[in-house]
């Protein structure tokens, strides 16, 4: 059962992350990548992190991807498909990826006869709210504040960026 | 075959080489924002898994930075994005070559 939830959110996810790359429209590539997104709490859920799952759709496939599909609409024009998508850079993705996705074969391939089961190592151990945030509040406290400070720098850096410049009390 | 740590790994590996042919090969700086994401959500999907396999809590919380890295990236990347929009009436990256004339 649990293998055949992961190849499914595993393919699916796959599937739409290669769709939001070659989408002409930008429109359709976000809402490939919400899809994405969706699916990938589908693998933390299988992880034993429910906690994370729940973060991912509130978080990712909410928040984020609400901000940029605000961001193509507010900009129409991107929104139509470039006629001038050239690409320049394609032939060094064409040289760099195929041995890429081939050391991703061959690490599968290398693996098939020792695969790490999960089962045979530590018991597993359920990431719900109470135990994240157990870990959280007392030993990662320092980066729990800390990453709040860069939560407060980009709101003030985003705030600043978006202002009208003669608004701005330094100019 | 009972599914193990190698097979989130791979699919981990495979997003992020899907991500890193976004960035390489799309001209629209939007839809290369997006492939950063999809590299970002790869490497929480190995913090996630190393956590499940070693049984300790800790990988969870750094997928939790991580989602607040992002979402700091994309508040900051985006409004970059729309002042420049602002100023060339692009996002097409080829347009924004004032620094190599």
């Amino acid at each position: 059962m649990e293998s055949i939830l992961f190849y499914l959110f595993a393919v699916l996810m796959l599937g739409s992350a290669v769709m939001t790359v070659t989408s002409r429209s930008a429109v359709a590539a976000a809402v490939w990548l919400v899809f994405c997104f969706v699916n990938a709490a589908g693998v933390f859920a299988l992880l034993s992190a429910p906690f994370l799952a729940i973060l991912q759709i509130l978080i990712y496939a909410g928040a984020i991807m609400v901000l940029f599909l605000f961001v193509i609409m507010m900009l129409q024009g991107p929104v139509l498909p470039d006629e001038r998508e050239r690409r320049p850079w394609s032939r060094i993705a064409v040289l760099v990826l195929p041995p890429a996705s081939a050391a991703v074969i061959l690490i599968a391939w290398l693996a098939r006869g020792g695969v790490t089961a999960f089962s045979g190592a530590q018991p597993a151990v359920r990431g719900t709210a109470e135990a994240v945030a157990e870990l959280l509040l007392n030993r990662y406290l320092l980066a729990f504040e800390l990453i709040s400070v860069v939560l407060l720098v980009a709101i003030v850096g985003a705030m600043a960026l978006g202002r009208r410049k003669e608004e701005l009390p330094w100019k | 075959m009972e599914v193990g740590l190698t097979h989130y790994l791979i699919l981990a590996g495979a997003l992020f080489l899907t991500g890193t042919a976004g960035v390489l090969t799309r001209r629209n700086s939007l839809i290369m924002f997006m492939s950063v994401e999809i590299m970002l959500s790869s490497v929480n999907i190995v913090f996630a898994a190393y956590s499940r396999a070693s049984g300790d809590l800790s990988g969870h919380v750094f997928v939790l930075m991580n989602f607040a890295v992002a979402a700091a990236e994309a508040a900051i990347g985006l409004a970059i994005l729309v002042e420049i929009f602002r100023l060339r009436r692009s996002v097409n990256v080829d347009d924004l070559n004032s620094l190599m004339e």
